[in-house]
This record gives C-alpha cells, sequence and structure tokens, in this order.
C-alpha cells in the first residue's frame, strides 16, 4: 500500500513538472500586431508573418533574445519604411516568436505550429539541433529556415529551402592554427564547451591542429550548466604545460575561464571558438590585457564596414546594448530575405524566393551592409570574407585571412 | 604533488560552497520532511540581491551579503507563511508541488526583472596569492574561511542556545515540541531564515568566481540534494561532511581518474555509502 503511495507521488510530480513546463512555453507575439490595423484601411497591403523559434527561456535565453533581437530590428525597419512593395502590393512584416527552450524536439513543434496558424514563408532558428529537426518537414511544408549556426554540415545535406545565415566554422581553422602555432608552440589543451557543437568545433580542430604536427595534450569538455568552478580542470589541462588552449562557449564563461586560467599562471594564447565574443568577454574581464594572445572572430562593433558604427547606434538606442554578430547577423539575414521576396515577386512562393536569394544580397541596400556577403552558394550558405581579429597588448587587431 | 595539494584545495572552495548549500536544504527539511525545490532558486536570488546592491547601490561587498542575507531570510519566511503554512496538515506531495511552483516563480521573477544575460559580480578579493607553486585567490580563500566560520556559528547556535535548541526539537518532533511549549510557527520562520541566509551565503560567495544568471542554482541544488542523502536527510553535520566529500571526490575524481566521468565518480560514492549505511551517514533514523 504505502509502495502504492509512492508510486503515485512520483507519478504526480512528473506530471507537474511536464505540465508545468507546457505551460511555460507561451508564445510571444511581438508588437507589430498594432499596425496590421493600420494596413487594413488600404486594400493594397498585407502582412507577412515571419516565424522564429528559439530559446528565449533557460539558461540559453540570452542567446534567443539577442538573435531575435536583429530580426525585429530589421522587421521593424521595413515596417516603419512603410514596408515592402511586390507585384504593386505593399507588405508589412509580423514576427511571431515562440519559445523552444533550446531543445530540437519543441523547435519541431513550434515550427509546425507556425505553419499552421501564421503560414510564414521563412522560419528563423538559431541553433544547429532546431535546425536539423525542422529540415525534416520543411520542403514538404513549404517554408526557408532562416538558420543561424556556423555548423557546416547543415548545409550539407541537401535540403533545398535552408539558407545558412553565418559563416561555416571550418574556414576558421586555418587562420587560428596558424596564429597560434606560429606564435605560441604547437601543444594545445582542449577546454570547450560541452555541447554537440562544441564538440564538434573540438573535433575539427583537432584534426586540423594534428596535420600541421600540432599536438593536443589535453581535450576535456566543460559544461558551463553544471560547473561551479573551473579552477579544478584548468589546473588538470595546465599539468601538461599547453601552449595555446582551446576555448569556447558562450562569451560570459568562456571568458571566466580565460580569466581563471591566468590566475594559475598560465602565459599562452587563447583560440577562442567563434560562439564567444571578444567585446563580450571583455566585460567580465574588464579588459582586453588578459587576453593578449587570443584568437577568434572580429566583434561586431570593431568591424571596418562602413555601415557599422549607424547600426550600432541604432541598436543601443533600441536595446540598450551593443549588438554582437547573433543581432548583426540576423539582422542582415532578415533584410536579405525581404529583398529576395521583392526580386522574386513574390511572398509566398518559397521555392521562387530561395532562388532570388542571390538577387536578394545584390540589391541589399549599402547602409545594411553591416557584413560584406557577395555570394550565396548552391547549399545555401551565405559565403563571407571571414574576419578574424587577434587581441594584441591590449588591443583588438585585425588578422588578414587569405 | 603540488598537483594534488592544488586539486586538494580546488576540492576544498567548491565543498564549502556545497556544505552551505546543503545546510540550509537540510534545516528545512527538519520542518517541511520533504526537500526544499525551491531552494536553488533562493540560492540564486542571493547572487542577483547582492549583486544589485553592488552595481545599483554602490554599496561594499560586505554590507551588500548582509542585505542580500536579509533580503532572501526574509524570501524564505514569507515562503513558510504563504506556502508552507497553510499546507503543513496537506498530504507531503502538496509541499512539493508548492516548491516547484515557487522554483519557476522565482526564476521566472529573476529573467523577467534582471534579463536572460549572465552578469558578473566584482570583488574586492581579486588579487591571486601563491605560496609554495600553489594558487590561491584571496575570493578563494576567503570562500574557504567564510564557510567554516558560518558553519562554527551555526553549529553553536544550534547546539548553545535556547532558540537553536528548539530547531533541533522541532525537527525530531513536531507534536512533541508543541506539547512542551515551543512556538512551533516562531521556530519553522525562524529555519526558513537562517536557511535562507546561508543560500544568500553561499551564492554571494561563490558568485564573483562564477556568473550570475536565472538559472545558476541548478549548478548547486542537484549536488546538495545528493549531499543531504548521503550526509542523512536532516543531519547538520551529515550536510558539512558530505559537502567536502563531493568537492573532493569531484577534484581528486577529474584528476587521477577523469574528468569527463566526475560525475559519475561522485554517483558512484552515493552508492557505495549508500549501500554500506543505507540512511546516509549521520541520519537519526525516523523520518
Amino acid at each position: 500500500m504505502k509502495k502504492m503511495k509512492w508510486l503515485f507521488m512520483f507519478s504526480m510530480i512528473f506530471v507537474l513538472i511536464f505540465s508545468l513546463a507546457a505551460c511555460n512555453s507561451t508564445s510571444n507575439t511581438s508588437g507589430e500586431n498594432d499596425e496590421k490595423e493600420d494596413d487594413n484601411k488600404s486594400e493594397e497591403s498585407g502582412t507577412v508573418n515571419i516565424g522564429y523559434t528559439g530559446p528565449l527561456s533557460g539558461p540559453a535565453a540570452f542567446y534567443g533574445e539577442r538573435t531575435l533581437n536583429g530580426v525585429k530590428m530589421a522587421a521593424d525597419e521595413v515596417n516603419a519604411a512603410g514596408g515592402f512593395e511586390v507585384n504593386g502590393k505593399k507588405y508589412k512584416l509580423n514576427v511571431v516568436s515562440l519559445d523552444d527552450k533550446y531543445l530540437p524536439n519543441e523547435a519541431g513543434a513550434n515550427a509546425k505550429r507556425l505553419v499552421q496558424e501564421n503560414k510564414p514563408p521563412i522560419i528563423f532558428t538559431p541553433h544547429s539541433g532546431g535546425i536539423f529537426a525542422l529540415q525534416v518537414f520543411n520542403q514538404l511544408d513549404k517554408f526557408i529556415i532562416g538558420a543561424y549556426s556556423s555548423e557546416p554540415q547543415i548545409t550539407e545535406v541537401g535540403n533545398k529551402l535552408t539558407v545558412r545565415i553565418p559563416p561555416r566554422y571550418d574556414g576558421y581553422l586555418k587562420p587560428f592554427t596558424e596564429y597560434s602555432m606560429k606564435n605560441f608552440g604547437k601543444n594545445i589543451a582542449f577546454l570547450p564547451t560541452a555541447s554537440q557543437y562544441g564538440k564538434d568545433w573540438a573535433e575539427n580542430l583537432k584534426a586540423y591542429w594534428e596535420k600541421e604536427g600540432g599536438k593536443v595534450v589535453y581535450n576535456s569538455a566543460i559544461d558551463f550548466t553544471k560547473e561551479t568552478d573551473f579552477f579544478t580542470i584548468l589546473t588538470n589541462a595546465l599539468k601538461e604545460k599547453p601552449d595555446v588552449l582551446f576555448i569556447g562557449g558562450a562569451s560570459e564563461p568562456t571568458a571566466k575561464v580565460a580569466k581563471q586560467a591566468r590566475e594559475l599562471g598560465f602565459k599562452g594564447g587563447f583560440i577562442v571558438m567563434d560562439q564567444a565574443k571578444f567585446d563580450e568577454m571583455k566585460a567580465v574581464t574588464g579588459s582586453y590585457d588578459l587576453l593578449n594572445g587570443s584568437i577568434g572572430v572580429m566583434p561586431l562593433v570593431d568591424s571596418q564596414e562602413a555601415a557599422i558604427p549607424d547600426f550600432v547606434k541604432r541598436y543601443n538606442e533600441k536595446y540598450g546594448e551593443n549588438p554582437g554578430s547573433e543581432a548583426g547577423l540576423n539582422y542582415i539575414g532578415m533584410h536579405v530575405f525581404v529583398e529576395a521576396m521583392k526580386a522574386a515577386g513574390s511572398v509566398d512562393d518559397v521555392e521562387k524566393i530561395r532562388a532570388n536569394m542571390q538577387a536578394g544580397l545584390d540589391n541589399l541596400p549599402d547602409d545594411k551592409k553591416i557584413y560584406i556577403v557577395n555570394k550565396i552558394g548552391e547549399d545555401g550558405g551565405f559565403e563571407f570574407d571571414l574576419s578574424v581579429a587577434a587581441v594584441e597588448e591590449g588591443k583588438i587587431v585585425p588578422i588578414k585571412v587569405d | 604533488m603540488e598537483i594534488l595539494i592544488q586539486q586538494l584545495f580546488n576540492g576544498l572552495t567548491i565543498g564549502s560552497v556545497y556544505s552551505l548549500v546543503a545546510l540550509g536544504l537540510t534545516l528545512v527539511y527538519g520542518i517541511l520532511h520533504i526537500p526544499n525545490f525551491a531552494h536553488g532558486a533562493l540560492y540564486m536570488m542571493g547572487g542577483y540581491i547582492t549583486l544589485t546592491m553592488m552595481t545599483k547601490y554602490g554599496f561594499h561587498y560586505w554590507i551588500a551579503i548582509i542585505v542580500s542575507i536579509l533580503v532572501v531570510g526574509l524570501l524564505g519566511v514569507l515562503m513558510e507563511r504563504f506556502v508552507f503554512h497553510p499546507l503543513r496538515d496537506a498530504p507531503p506531495i502538496h509541499d512539493k508541488i508548492a516548491a516547484i511552483g515557487i522554483l519557476l516563480f522565482l526564476e521566472a521573477f529573476a529573467q523577467f526583472v534582471w534579463g536572460a544575460e549572465y552578469q558578473s559580480m566584482p570583488t574586492p578579493y581579486g588579487q591571486v596569492v601563491e605560496i609554495f607553486g600553489l594558487t590561491f585567490t584571496m575570493q578563494r580563500l576567503l570562500i574557504v574561511i567564510a564557510a567554516i566560520v558560518v558553519m562554527i556559528l551555526l553549529t553553536l547556535f544550534l547546539k548553545k542556545t535556547f532558540t537553536g535548541s528548539t530547531i533541533i526539537a522541532m525537527s525530531q518532533n513536531r507534536e512533541g515540541a508543541n506539547l512542551v511549549g515551543i512556538n512551533t510557527k516562531k521556530v519553522a520562520m525562524l529555519t526558513f531564515m537562517i536557511s535562507g541566509g546561508l543560500a544568500a551565503i553561499a551564492a554571494s560567495l561563490s558568485a564573483p568566481i562564477n556568473l550570475v544568471f536565472p538559472g545558476m542554482g541548478h549548478l548547486v541544488i542537484l549536488k546538495a540534494f545528493v549531499i543531504i542523502i548521503l550526509g542523512g536527510m536532516g543531519s547538520v553535520p551529515g550536510a558539512i561532511l558530505g559537502g567536502y566529500i563531493l568537492g573532493f571526490s569531484e577534484s581528486l575524481g577529474a584528476t587521477y581518474i577523469s574528468n569527463d566521468y566526475k560525475d559519475i565518480i561522485a554517483f558512484v560514492l552515493l552508492v557505495i555509502i549508500l549501500s554500506v549505511k543505507p540512511t546516509g551517514l549521520f541520519s537519526k533514523g525516523g523520518h
């Protein structure tokens, strides 16, 4: 009898946890709804829904919010300019965002819901797990995935309606390896984040590093959702006397890892995975001096493109912080999609929109060009001139990539 | 050798934080007779309040910690008054549901008020100290020393003062305590106050070596559950010892066995201890 009671109790707890989790996934439809009313006044205008599914609660919420901010900001700009014209009809954008808590299955369910309720031609999602989940049915349900992940595999599976917005990370392997080997040495310790993405990155870097004659002296992942302190793992890694540390993950905990490595007396260089950004790391370490000898991606605010200062100013006014590439790349992605819809002459024929992405890139106005993207590949990936930076003597220094 | 001593120190640091969190959890266990799932959220609130006091109001680190202890302690009291006290005669499952509800509420609240992003807590004790090839930072020494001081004070309070004894009496037998004239309502509130205060101390001490974010409670709460099971539910010395055992097994396991399996090592240890002493190291029997 007592056993039954316990069993009942535990089953109740689980039911409760799941039901509460379910309640949690509220949808946040963004404020553009108000503007829809204005649209209805004139016969000639319509609304295009843009879907978004990403982590808006939980440990990765800040990341999801930043990516969503980029999409929203671009949409707001288009709407503020009176919408965009396709075949003589004016359209406004309405961003519909759903929370998937960083889970692929939730992303899939959200996308299904978006397709049924809002029929968006494009659904943005900022994590590779979610992108893979959406790729199962996006060609059938007719929507383009605005894929924000530098995982090369997402464009290698042959999905015709996937557009990869950021550059693929394997482009970084060569410049990062060359710089670190030249300046510090051939022994490296791996301490990436414990996500799938981090592990794939590490595997690719390991293969390249060893091909160039280097040696991986320590290899273990850090789970930022479980570790309170990084001294233990760093002590073990530094015991092997590495010249270079490979670190990465979200910027802030990555910065803590770098800081604690310096506290433990590490003098070598860092290879910083593309997920972490120098400017956000600086907010934790206080100055760039701690990060001297690091190589990673160029922070958006330090890029040289002409459109950057104005973009940074506008973003700051709107969201009260400096934009990173999460916001910037999704911002440019959204604008390219709008231009592609214009060029395709359709807001719902997704094959046609995808076919006109190149035209979209070509037509992108100069003041939106915060990144230089000249081409979209056959596979659906934006092709970039990689912008790589190093920290030398407390300053960000651009590194030329050939 | 140097590595061993360095790792023992690392284990001591992390064990101190675990112990402080587990202490609060084990005290409240005496009142609720269930683990308080919301304890991790109190830990997180402690971190945020200390951070806000320092960055927004410019308080000194120590003053910020004191404010945080009071605020989180008060939050604990409110929890007891408005949630657990009305449920005292309900089946235990109701307490569990309520605790999970509070946990979700507080996490969502923190994300709403302070945002989802990681924040960094400054500390006046960032200096690096090197002795005999070992590396400490002042903050880490502070964690170890402060934890020991808090533990001694708590033990003295529980063993040597009248008020402290009433807490122990109530955890042993609620009706009995009531019969000998102890005001159980007051004792329950006091226990929640202390529990919240301990969570605030633990969070404020450990936040400078990590970060402050809405999910930070998850880092420690699961481990604190393991610790109070290991040490014996409701036992104060069990929570202290259990915390250090887990801290050392993590740091030494990561060094001499494998970093990737260090959580498994801690849990294997739990299985071994529970097979030898099924009720935990210091169980008092009864519940």
